[in-house]
Formats: structure tokens, sequence, C-alpha cells
């Protein structure tokens, strides 16, 4: 035996190990399950028996219905007006961020984020009393003597889902575009200064070009993250504002038709899928611009 | 072309991060037209000059005139300076062309306007092939050409170049040395540049400013300043010296004697009030080139010593040798010869006697 061998040998297991549990684990804990329920997609259910044997009949039922291919392409609207106003209000956010100096910056981004640390079913409730009939918008409106009497324009329909997921998700916007403005080099603002460029034009032609990939990144973000909420619609939503995350929760529950929830499951994960390629596609090209000088 | 109309000036400017002095008191007049660089070591405050002339920081207190008026006040992008930065700052989502007509483009010329000189000022960098690369497309010599065409195309009455060479590899550094001193004559435009370096700033300026721990210790052409120091600090800077310390003697007219562990040197004063007044017995050095002492039969003035070769070392151009000169050989003398393909016929531990002239010896006040 030579000197390395023993130093070689262990290492190259432990390596293996570590290897074997990083393709391993997510094999047996997401893709198993994933692939589980895609097959579970193809079987069909009679009564509370469950049918296994191969068809597209719940594929079918999807695109036949009159009611699935709306409300999918409703909730996928909604989802794009989520994503649009989390990066419309987060940038702004983000841009003042990135803009203060030392620790004021980082201690402000904690606090931004602790709503992250909270549970989401608490926030939910939280900001359905903000909307609510006697919430503190309507109180707030009628003080203002916008409105004379309370407005039910904000809870319990489609704008519900839309203000509570807005602000709900917001963090998943501010994040990126802010780590997007940070690495931009603080010389390219001063070059700019330099070449006679105002602040407003510094802004337009080099801040914005080179966080795109940011604004991107957050808008791929929220709009996933949106799609697949079942929750915020559930419990603000109310009768109107049904979404495609809420049918495919009542397929599993009322309906007991797990079947066919697999299919719905497995349409909305392609969206999710088509709308990361997507996201990437974009921010890689804004990217590929963006790279080091 | 060369007028010594000031373009110019800074007046008692002064900078200040807390207790932290960093520019004490700075008068300095560029020259219109003239190639002028700021050297020093790093923190001497030669970056926050030039900073302070492009309007990136403001100074605690003092004055910059830009033809007599006031700029201090001035925001950047309203001062017809610019700027090439050390880390060049181009733009990376802009296409050369992009990048250096971005200062017409913020002035609102029009397009046409913007592409002609466009055109011609990549011609001038000769950069014109490569208008629609992008900058991580690029070469370090070549980012550098753009980051200068890019300074240039606005006709500003002043260009700042942060040691802009300073990425750069040796050869190629060279070379946009001789690059940017040419650029500089076509254009007629006042450079300022700030370098540590001081074999480029003897390369490129028509007159260089030494600056160390915030203030400027002299002022003048490579000549001036690498003949005639006038600081201790300045003579050890700026290329290699011998400094041997002793006490001033009596003025005798236009030389002056100093006495010195390796014995009395006579010291040229060049007319200089300051030098001739000196009071006798006050600390000074003798500071003379090792390319000004020589071997052989000394000429009836000059400065002579003997002592031991301790190294020879062959230098490429020129080979540089060691000898311990006066009392127990305590003091060494450097001295630099031109190189011969026969080598120099001379070995460690032999005896030598060296002599150089009154008119290469400078006297340094202490």
């Amino acid at each position: 035996m030579t000197d390395t061998a023993p130093i070689v040998g262990p290492g190259r297991w432990r390596d293996l190990t570590v290897a074997t549990a990083a393709y391993v684990l997510p094999v047996i804990f997401v893709l198993l399950p994933l692939a589980a329920f895609f097959v579970y997609s193809f079987f069909s259910v009679q009564g509370v028996q469950l049918v296994r044997e191969p068809t597209l009949l719940n594929y079918r039922r999807f695109f036949a219905d009159e009611i699935f291919l709306p409300v999918f392409l409703r909730t996928c609207w909604l989802c794009l007006k989520v994503a649009a106003l989390t990066v419309l209000l987060g940038y702004p956010v983000a841009y003042l961020l990135a803009a203060l100096k030392g620790r004021k910056k980082y201690v402000l981004l904690l606090l931004l984020l602790v709503p992250l640390l909270m549970s989401y079913i608490i926030k939910i409730y939280a900001i359905r009393s903000i909307l609510g009939g006697t919430g503190f918008l309507n109180r707030f409106l009628m003080w203002l003597g916008v409105i004379d009497e309370p407005s039910m324009l904000f809870v319990y329909n489609l704008n519900a889902v839309l203000l509570t997921l807005t602000v709900l998700l917001l963090p998943f916007a501010i994040l990126p575009i802010f780590l997007s403005l940070e690495r931009i080099p603080r010389r390219l603002l001063e070059a700019s200064s330099d070449l006679g460029g105002s602040g407003w034009q510094t802004f337009q032609l080099v801040i914005l070009p080179l966080s795109l990939p940011g604004v991107i990144a957050a808008a791929t973000f929220v709009f996933v993250l949106a799609l697949g909420d079942f929750l915020t619609p559930q419990m603000v939503g109310g009768q109107s504002g049904f979404t495609f995350g809420r049918i495919i929760f009542s397929q599993f529950g009322a309906a007991f038709n797990w079947p066919f929830g697999a299919a719905l499951s497995a349409i909305l994960a392609a969206a999710v899928m088509v709308a990361i390629v997507i996201g990437a596609r974009f921010g890689n090209r804004a990217a590929a611009r963006g790279g080091s000088a | 072309m060369k007028s010594s109309n000031i373009l110019l000036e800074l007046q008692g400017v002064s900078k200040s991060y807390g207790t932290v002095k960093v520019l004490e008191a700075v008068d300095l007049a560029v020259r219109d037209g003239e190639f002028i660089t700021i050297l020093g070591p790093s923190g001497s405050g030669k970056t926050t000059i030039l900073r302070m002339i492009g309007g990136f920081t403001q100074p605690s207190s003092g004055h910059i005139l830009l033809d007599g008026q006031d700029i201090v006040a001035l925001p950047i992008n309203r001062r017809p300076f610019n700027t090439v930065f050390q880390d060049y700052a181009l733009f990376p989502h802009m296409t050369v062309a992009a990048n250096v007509g971005y200062g017409l483009r913020v002035r609102g010329e029009t397009r046409a306007e913007i592409g002609r000189r466009v055109t011609e000022a990549l011609a001038l960098v000769q950069l014109g092939d490569l208008a629609d690369r992008y900058p991580a497309q690029l070469s370090g010599g070549q980012r550098q050409r753009v980051a200068l065409a890019r300074a240039i195309i606005c006709q500003p009455r002043l260009i700042l170049l942060d040691e802009p060479l300073a990425a750069l590899d040796v050869a190629l550094r060279r070379q946009m040395q001789e690059f940017l001193k040419e650029i500089q004559r076509q254009i007629r435009t006042t450079f300022l540049f700030v370098t540590h370096d001081q074999e480029e700033a003897i390369a490129m300026a028509d007159r260089i400013c030494v600056m160390n721990e915030g203030r400027i210790l002299q002022l003048g052409t490579a000549h001036d300043v690498y003949y005639r120091p006038t600081s201790e600090f300045v003579a050890r800077f700026f290329g290699e010296n011998n400094l041997i310390e002793g006490r001033l003697e009596d003025s005798q007219g236009e030389w002056r004697w100093i006495a010195t562990p390796i014995g009395r040197l006579r010291c040229a004063i060049d007319g200089q009030a300051e030098l001739a007044t000196a009071a006798s017995g006050r600390r000074a050095f003798a500071a003379f080139r090792p390319e000004s002492v020589a071997a052989g039969p000394p000429a009836p003035d000059s400065n002579q010593v003997e002592g031991a070769v301790t190294q020879v070392s062959f230098g490429g151009a020129s080979t540089s040798i060691s000898l311990a000169v006066g009392e127990g050989g305590r003091t060494s003398l450097r001295l630099r010869w031109p190189s011969r393909a026969e080598g120099v016929s001379i070995s460690p531990g032999q005896r030598l006697a060296a002599h150089w002239r009154p008119a290469d010896c400078r006297l340094v006040l202490a």
C-alpha cells in the first residue's frame, strides 16, 4: 500500500456517499411522488373505487368541459396581474433599499423579510380583516369620505385574491430586484453622470436595463407561487374568486376524484414549467448583456 | 500650439474624512493643452484630486476654478470634463458604439450626428471594426481604447485618467502610453493622468506633480523632478538614487559643500535661494544618480570615493554595481553602467575608485 491509499480510499467513499445522497434523496422525496401523481392522472374513478386502467379521459375532460379551461386561463391572467403588481410595487422599494448605505440597508431588508417567517394562514387572516366589511380599508375610505357605506369590493372576490396575493408575495419580488440592483457597480453610475447623464437618464439607460434580470426573476417567482396557491383564494376568494388551485383542491376533497385532480395538477405543473422556461430565457438574454465588463 | 493659459486651478483644496486628512491645502494650476501627471504612492491623495475635479467628491474646503470660475457647486454631469476610469466602467449592456455614443445621446444629439461622431472616435482609437461588440467580448487593451473614445467624443475641456493602464501587462502598457500621448497630441485636449508608476509618468507627462500624504511635494518637468528633487521623498521615490546624509558647510557661490561619512562632497545649488541660504550645520542629503557615478581618472572638481565592490548584477540594458564606501565600508553606493556583451570587468571584492561631477550631485534639505 502506498502512503496516499488510506487517504484516497475513504475520501472516495465519502464522495460517493455524498453524491448518492445528493441524487437519491431528491429522487425519493421529489421525483417519485411527482411520478406517482402523474401515473394517477391516467387512472379513473368509479363511485368511490379507483380504476387502475390507463385512460386519457381526465385530460380530455379538462379541454372538453366548459368550466376548467376558462378558470385555468382566468387564473393565469390573475397571476400575471399579481406578478406585474408585485414588480411595480417592489421595484421602488428595492431601489430605495439599494440606495441606502451601510447597516440601515440590511436592517430594513431584514424587516421586509420578517413576514416570510410568519405562518401563511395568519397572514391571510390578517389581510382578510383589513379588507373585510368592517376592516381597516373600508373604515379608512369612509373616513376619507370616498364611500358612504362599507364596500364589499375588496373581499370574497377575485379583487381580494389579487390584493392578498400581491401583499403576500411582495417580498419575493423585492429580493431578486434588490440583489440585481446591488450588483450594479457604482462606477457605472458615476460614468453615466460623468458623460453628462442626468439622474433620470442614468436610471433609464443604465440602472433599469441592468436590473432587468432581477425583474424577470421576480416576476417568474411570483407568478409561479401565485399559480400554485389555493389557500389564499379559498380564504378570501368567496364564491366568485374561484381559481384553478381551488378546483384541484376540491378534486382531492369534496369531489374525491384523485385521478382528475392529478391530471389538473399535471397541467398546472406544465404551465409553471413554461413560465420558468420563458423567465429563464428572458433572464439569460438580459444577463448575457449585463455580464461582466 | 501649447499655450500656458491656466485652464483649471485648485486653490487651497483640502479633504478630510472625519479626522483623517486626505488632502491638505493643495494648490495646483493645470495649463491648457498640457499632459499633466499626478504621481504618488497609494494613499497620497492623487485619486482624490482627480475625483474632486470630476465632481465625484466634494472638497472639505478650497476652490476649484475653471477659466477663473468656481465649479465646486457644479454637478458632475454639468462639468465639461470626462473621465477614463481605472476599471474602464464600460456599460456592459451596450455595444461599443452605444458606449462611445452615450455622452452624445444624453445630450440629445440626432442619431445621424451620433453615428458620424462615433465612427470618427472609433477610427481615432483604431477600433472601427468592433463597433457592434459588447465590452465582455473585448480584450483589456480594447476596453481601454473604448473608454478613451467614450471620454473624448464630447470634446471635453479636460480628460481625467485614473490609473487607466494599471490593469494591463507591461508590453501593452508601453504601447498604450505611446498611444495615449499620440491621441493627446492629435486632439489637443488637456490630459490629467493619475498614476503610481514613475516610469509611466516620465514617459508621458509634460509636467509631473509628485504627491505624498495629501500634499504636493514637487511640480515640474520629468527632467526637473528627476535631476532636481526638492525633498527627500521625491529623491527616493522617483527613480533610483544615492542619498548620503550629512551636514551643510558654508555657502560658496554656485557650490555648497556637505560633510558626510564618505567625505566632503561638493553639490550644485542651481542658484536656488533656499539651498544657498540654508544655515550651516543643517542636516541635508547629497543626492546623485547611480548612472552619474563613473570609474577611472576623475576630473579636477569631481567628488571622489574609493571602496570595495560588493555586488555586480546584470539588469539588461544596464549593470548595477554596489560599492561599500566610507569608514568600515558602512555606506553602500549604487552605480549603474551600460551593459556590454563582454560583461563588466569588475567583480565583487575588487577595490574601485569612483567619481561624479558636482553638477550631478544635488543638495536636498532634510
